[in-house]
């Protein structure tokens, strides 16, 4: 694998902390009204590679996405996307990195051609450069076909592409995803799939989050692995597996940290 | 460029949806039709032309040249000698109707003492409810009646001379009642056109996940703000419009008067005026709405959150309708000062300062409203906490 040494994503004692309401509380079956979604959380991601962040569900992965991706503000610490801070310079942030998360929704009413150029417009893409990456991108994931269909007629492998291609419709350097392929069914998923590969192959730096393990070990150059808002471990799949299972190898650094077997 | 994609959405998402575009309109053309009807059946119920076919039983030339005289040809009376032939006539509804007389009738009610104590003389008039024409006659006979009952103890007269008394103009007269009703009514119309667009637009937008996808954009939070508040209140001014137009149109048939004149007797001036306040409101409407969808978690909260302020503003533009000699510095209340100032160029008082104060509040809070909901944009506990 190729990589430069300046990293692309840097995170830098990240910490979050969440006030809990009386319905989490109970949800969670806890009396304390706080809880630390990401504690002093540093990783390094460098450009032109994938890099996973792994872990069960609450470890801060979402979390951790949505403060690179200036949805949220960390209590502490900062990150940089390709030099500019998440904390001081948002708007550049947002410019550089495409963000994907089953959370952020398309309007239905619109077409995917009508979402692509007004997408394009929010990141102050020029109308000519929008026109030819429109043509370019429609046509390699065979969005053409359906692009003047409403997006509520659409399939779901169709919305899938649609989305995709409108996050990174100002042609960012970096795409983060957060759980890619959940809740998806097969053939989405490998829409999924195959689209990160191909954004990989266009030289894109790609940060996902996911509980997955043959996902990590499909896409994956470089793994986090997060537990409990912590980074456990971190390194090239090589690096980590040491020729076990990442399975394997998870649970081990699992029943590690937490001090107890699964 | 950015302000004018998010503008040019907001207006592609409404004018190319016809279900949204009816129910913009549909309100001003549905109160211009209801009121007019209203007015129609109101007005024009003792205008049909119905022939009366009646029978008299016993005689009252008195009465008879009452009914005939109102009546005029429109009336038929027969005299019958059979009461009971009659009452079966009106049943059958072959005669519009049966009035019988108590033996004597006039010379009786000429002599008849109310202090006497005995029964005084009778008219009974035999008709069928469910026939217009019988129920038109009854309403008409026994409103002839009273009053003929009044001129036989007269005592004195209000102004029956045939002069002039009411020295209001007819467009006075529906300026005064317009002047009353018309800022309520207007500013209820302008918060339900507003409620029905904004609340879709902006908590729709944020429940359906799709308000979250333009944040992730570099896109300014006051950039989208604007490109909220901006086309919503071109849209709703748009409603308001329809509906302050049906209102306007309708409102002399309501009330039976001709339209002609009404609105010429104002100055230029006022009605500029009139429109600046109108239009000034539908903006501070439009981002207070938006300012609250935005802080609400789905539509159905942000409507219960509306639904009181409408309560509010309804009582406030109601209550101002009911208050004379409100002090100027009204004016710089956000709604009332609006409400007063449109109900003082109605009734044609000078008003332009507490008008130009009124515009200028609306202004001042739309900027606010604009800043809140910009505001709440960038923060995670209102957009992402659950």
């Amino acid at each position: 694998m190729e990589t430069t040494e300046t990293p692309i994503v840097r995170a830098e004692g990240l910490k979050k902390t969440f006030t809990l309401s009386q319905k989490q509380q109970k949800l969670e079956k806890t009396a304390a009204k706080r809880k630390v979604a990401v504690d002093d959380l540093s990783f390094s991601a460098y450009r032109g590679e994938i890099y996973g962040l792994l872990g069960p569900n609450g470890a801060g992965k979402t979390t951790t996405l949505r403060i690179l991706s200036t949805l949220i503000r960390p209590d502490a610490g900062d990150a940089f996307v390709d030099g500019c801070s998440v904390l001081k310079e948002g708007e550049k942030v947002r410019d550089k990195i495409g963000f994907m998360t089953s959370e952020l929704k398309l309007e239905g009413f619109f077409t995917p051609s009508y979402l692509f150029d007004f997408f394009g417009a929010m990141h102050g893409v020029e109308k000519g450069a929008l026109a030819a990456r429109k043509q370019e991108l429609f046509s390699r994931f065979g969005i053409d076909r359906f692009a003047e269909v409403k997006v509520s007629d659409l399939s779901t492998g169709m919305l899938q592409k649609v989305s995709l291609v409108v996050a990174i419709v100002h042609d960012p350097e970096v795409v983060i995803f957060d759980e890619p392929t959940n809740g998806l069914d097969v053939l989405t998923a490998k829409v999924v799939t195959d689209f990160l590969l191909e954004l990989k192959r266009m030289g894109k730096s790609i940060l996902l989050s996911t509980h997955i393990f043959s996902l990590v070990e499909k896409l994956c150059d470089r793994v986090g692995i997060i537990i409990d808002g912590k980074m456990a471990a971190e390194g090239t799949l090589e690096e980590l597996c040491g020729g076990s299972s990442l399975e394997d190898k998870f649970f081990e650094i699992y029943d590690a940290v937490k001090g107890e077997a699964v | 460029m950015k302000l004018k994609a998010l503008m040019q959405k907001e207006f592609r998402r409404f004018f190319r949806d016809p279900k949204l575009i009816v129910t913009l309109v549909l309100p001003g053309i549905l109160i211009y039709f209801i009121y007019s009807l209203m007015g129609g059946l109101i007005w024009d119920a003792g205008a049909s032309d119905y022939t009366y076919n009646v029978l008299v039983y016993g005689s009252s030339p008195a009465v008879e040249a009452v009914f005939e005289g109102s009546l005029g040809e429109s009336l038929t009376l027969t005299r019958t000698e059979d009461l009971e032939d009659g009452k079966a006539q009106v049943q059958a509804g072959s005669i519009t109707a049966l009035v019988a007389f108590s033996e004597d009738f006039d010379n009786a009610v000429g002599s008849y003492d109310p202090m006497s104590g005995t029964p005084a003389p009778q008219v009974e008039i035999y008709y069928r409810s469910a026939d217009e024409a019988s129920a038109s006659f009854y309403s008409a006979a026994t409103a002839l009646l009273a009053a003929y009952e009044g001129t036989i103890s007269n005592a004195f007269d209000v102004n029956l001379g045939g002069g002039q008394y009411d020295f209001s103009s007819t467009s006075e007269v529906v300026m005064a009642i317009l002047g009353g009703l018309l800022p309520f009514l207007v500013v209820t119309l302008i918060f339900s056109s507003c409620m029905s667009i904004t609340l879709e637009s902006v908590a729709g937008e944020k429940e359906r996940g799709t308000l979250a996808t333009i944040l992730v954009t570099s896109v300014r939070r006051t950039d989208i703000a604007l490109g909220k508040v901006l086309p919503l209140s071109c849209i709703a001014a748009l409603g308001a419009l329809s509906s302050f137009l049906g209102i306007a149109l309708s409102m002399p048939k309501l009330m039976g008067l001709e339209l002609g004149g009404v609105f010429v007797e104002h100055a230029f001036g006022d009605y500029l005026l009139l429109l600046a306040l109108i239009v000034s409101i539908v903006p501070l409407i439009v981002s207070a709405m938006t300012a609250i969808s935005t802080y609400a978690k789905s539509v159905k909260e942000a409507s219960s959150y509306t639904g009181v302020i409408m309560i509010v503003v309804m009582v406030l533009s109601l209550v101002s309708t009911f208050l004379s000699g409100i002090g100027d510095w009204v004016a710089a209340v956000p709604v009332l000062g609006t409400v007063v100032a449109v109900q003082r160029i109605l009734e044609g008082g000078v008003v332009l300062l507490v008008g130009l104060i009124a515009i200028a509040v609306n202004l001042a809070f739309t900027a606010l409203f604009i800043f809140v909901t910009a505001r709440m944009l960038g923060s995670e506990r209102i957009m992402f906490g659950k």
